[in-house]
């Protein structure tokens, strides 16, 4: 075994790869095996050719700091996590019914609202919430779906269940990643990928261009597509382009699309117009449409809600589909799922109190430091009090935050996050990670097969953001013939 | 396939660009080769180079005098000389960045190797030491990123701009080439006429032209022949009648090419009116003068028929 790996302990945490007798998992074990007979330099070169692949394959994401917008190179981890086949089927049927479930909640709440009538969900915290968006009412958009593409964060506790912490339908981002870190592993540790048998994952453009061929208002044998960026300086600008590429789709700014007088979405080409059918949209709804949203946003498109409404064009996500993508809604996934699909709920969700509910809130302004307490509906990471790494001061500011302002924040248990090998300088060490599947919805549904990991690479974090010093991992979904 | 005006216009750009990176690596390339060959105190000077490439103000803005080390930083590694080689690969990558999704992928990796190169390697390569290497795998690189772009593009739209934008920044570097170059080599005050011919061989070997030349015409290369051969010689890809011909190739199966396609047809013919051979320096710098306003008329068609969008077009009246 080479020396980086000697000291390897993975704690009190669920390992995701070695099992706390120190032996790698089954599904891993092949991957740990190889890995440890590599010698230091071995591990060192290999990790070297990974940024040189990164560098040379432009991936990249884009942070804005300091007033300046600035390219970083995608950080990744060399070593892969592995998650056995039967593992993930059932993972993958739980994502696939939550993301039906979802998709009926916000179809009802733009239309009878009878989850609300029923009592099953508070009706206030639905209708006052930031995310409602009363313009998108009666609107019912093709196969009832909203959330066309669903990024769900999973994280596993020390027992090694899967949890949902949250479910990202407003313009989820990450997927290019999860196939770049596959393409990169392909290239640089070859000899990894021998013998094994991996579920391929560089089908999701064909399936996200199925998913979205199916919502076309046309009937046509290749509807026109195409991928509406907020532009170069956006942080998953490389995204927006890596799918517009793969899908075959155009990649548009708000400005090369127009509502003509017949309420159609057009292109401007160097042929003329030509008519639009599906906006794969990854601009968020305020910006959507200044007509509609935000009226000083450039990077609409003026009249696009029109043509939606008329059933001229089908825009993924629908506007309107945060709705569910709100913290508090979140607490109600498990009773939606009961109430729309007559199922039980497959996958775990982690308990969640609600500030807004005066015992809830007692409990958590009692118990700070040992929660997480969220905004209502902030991505990213940003505006979260984790309790066991907070000072006084920071609880006092959050505690009086939260009786201002109660609907806006959560809390949940501190969860200790599961962990993997990582490649840090020249050891590998435990770091915590989480999981990011995709699911798409449009005239059929599916999952993908693992999603992206991301790390948290300082030791003992439990940010994983890329925009907070995040990196990632290939995930490998394996069929464990042991 | 769908061309968005905004792509075609970014693909035009990305292929000026890196014409503009090759040809002024080629210019410098084979100007400091031939400067080797000539006697202290005779050689016309390097800025003759800041003058083909048309940038006075702004070197003048950072260097006083006209040395080889300052010229050469001007136009190696100056961040802000839109016709350097720096900047003109960044700007080219900047273009790619935002259009590579129509683009075949390798396109994108090797104008960003090539970015990351000039990055890392420009400032070194000012000094005679490591220049050549570093203009040698300029020109290498953009003649790879061509090569994959003729070999992997489908002859669409995104073909079309990009072979109209390197068409049209080689006919305008061409043209400068021989107009300067005539200047320099044909004014009264110098006296070592003896090096011309040499100078002569230097820009036929920017414009990579030398072999063909000596094939066509001779081993001896001569004022008249010369400027005609690379004016003229239709089947010489760096000629302007050469560049001409391509430009109209890719007009004609465009929407709305009328005004584009009258001015190509009328820079042709003014260009087979023209004589090299028995006019004067004068006539030729007219000619050259003219021509170049046709060639500015011609971009202005292209940008207003197939890049301006209905928006800009309202700012650019507002403002």
């Amino acid at each position: 075994m080479n020396k980086s790996w000697k000291n390897y302990r993975a704690d009190a945490f669920y390992d995701e790869l070695i099992a706390a007798s120190g032996a790698p998992r089954v599904a891993a074990r092949r991957v740990v095996k190889l890995l440890q007979s590599l010698p230091e330099e071995e591990m060192a070169s290999r990790r070297a050719a990974a940024e040189l692949a990164i560098r040379e394959m432009g991936v990249s994401f884009t942070i804005y700091s300091e007033g300046k917008n600035i390219d970083r190179a995608w950080p990744f981890d060399i070593i892969p996590r592995v998650i056995s086949a039967r593992d993930w089927a059932k993972v993958s049927l739980g994502l696939a019914q939550r993301s039906r479930a979802l998709n009926c909640f916000i179809d009802d709440i733009y239309n009878q609202q009878k989850i609300l009538a029923d009592g099953i969900v508070p009706a206030e915290t639905v209708l006052d919430s930031s995310n409602y968006k009363p313009q998108c009412a009666g609107v019912s958009p093709l196969h009832g779906a909203w959330a066309h593409i669903c990024g769900t964060d999973l994280v596993r506790d020390q027992r090694g269940k899967f949890f949902v912490l949250e479910d990202n339908l407003r313009v989820p981002s990450g997927i290019s990643y999860m196939l770049e870190n596959r393409e990169i592993t392909k290239r640089v540790l070859p000899e990894l990928l021998e013998n094994y048998s991996i579920q391929p994952v560089d089908d999701y453009p064909s399936r996200l261009h199925a998913t979205l061929s199916s919502l076309s208002p046309r009937e046509q044998r290749r509807p026109c597509i195409v991928v509406l960026t907020p532009g170069i300086y956006n942080s998953a600008y490389f995204e927006h382009a890596f799918l517009a590429q793969r899908m075959g789709a155009e990649l548009v700014e708000g400005n090369d699309l127009f509502v003509d007088d017949d309420d159609c979405v057009y292109m401007r080409t160097v042929d003329g117009p030509i008519r639009v059918d599906v906006v794969y949209r990854r601009i968020d709804d305020d910006f959507l449409d200044p007509e509609c949203f935000r009226s000083d946003s450039t990077l609409g498109v003026p009249g696009i809600m029109r043509a939606w409404k008329a059933g001229n064009v089908a825009i993924a996500n629908a506007p309107g589909a945060g709705v569910a993508d709100d913290k508090v809604v979140y607490a109600y996934v498990p009773a939606m799922i009961r109430y729309y699909l007559n199922e039980k709920p497959l996958l775990a969700s982690v308990k969640t109190y609600l500030c807004m509910n005066p015992k809830d809130r007692a409990y958590v302004l009692a118990n700070l430091d040992k929660l997480v307490v969220k905004p209502a509906n902030e991505s990213g990471g940003y505006g979260l009090l984790i309790g066991s790494a907070s000072s006084a001061a920071e609880r006092a500011k959050f505690a009086s935050l939260i009786e201002e302002n109660p609907r806006n924040y959560i809390a949940q248990p501190i969860l200790s996050l599961s962990t993997a090998p990582t490649y840090i300088d020249e050891l590998v060490e435990p770091r915590h990670l989480d999981l990011r599947p995709f699911i798409l919805q449009g005239k059929d549904t599916w999952v993908t097969p693992g999603g992206l990991t991301r790390v948290a690479m300082r030791k003992g974090s439990l940010v994983v953001n890329s925009s907070q010093g995040g990196g990632s991992k290939d995930t490998w979904i394996v069929e464990d013939n042991r | 396939m769908n061309m968005l005006s905004r792509v075609a216009e970014r693909l035009f750009w990305m292929a000026r660009y890196l014409e503009r990176t090759e040809d002024t690596a080629r210019l410098i390339h084979s100007y400091a080769h031939l400067v080797m060959d000539i006697p202290r105190g005779s050689e016309p000077g390097w800025d003759i180079l800041v003058h083909i490439l048309n940038t006075e103000p702004s070197y003048n803005e950072h260097y006083r005098a006209y040395n080889e080390l300052n010229v050469m930083k001007f136009l190696i590694a100056q961040p802000d000389n839109v016709s350097g080689i720096l900047s003109s690969v960044r700007a080219a990558r900047e273009n790619v960045r935002t259009t590579r999704d129509v683009l075949p992928s390798e396109v994108w990796e090797h104008v960003n190797e090539l970015y990351l190169y000039a990055q890392e390697y420009s400032e070194k390569s000012v000094g005679r030491r490591y220049r050549y290497q570093f203009l040698e795998t300029i020109i290498a690189r953009c003649q790879m990123i061509n090569g994959i772009l003729v070999s992997t593009l489908p002859r669409g739209h995104a073909y079309r701009f990009i072979k109209l934008g390197r068409l049209l920044e080689r006919a305008d570097m061409t043209s400068r080439v021989v107009d300067v170059g005539a200047a320099a080599l044909l004014g009264e005050e110098r006296l070592h006429s003896s090096v011309d011919p040499l100078i002569w061989a230097s820009l036929l070997n920017s414009l990579s032209a030398m072999g063909a030349y000596q094939r066509e015409i001779g081993p001896q290369v001569e004022a008249g022949a010369m400027v005609d051969f690379v004016l003229r010689e239709g089947t010489l890809p760096r000629s302007i009648k050469f560049c001409l011909n391509g430009i109209r190739q890719e007009l004609s199966p465009l929407n709305n090419n009328k005004e584009a396609i009258r001015l190509v047809l009328k820079a042709r013919r003014k260009l087979s009116a023209f004589d090299p051979q028995t006019c004067s320096r004068e006539e030729l710098h007219i000619f050259l003068d003219q021509f170049q306003v046709l060639l500015t008329k011609l971009y202005s068609a292209i940008d207003q028929t197939w890049f301006m969008t209905a928006e800009r077009r309202a700012t650019a009246t507002l403002s």
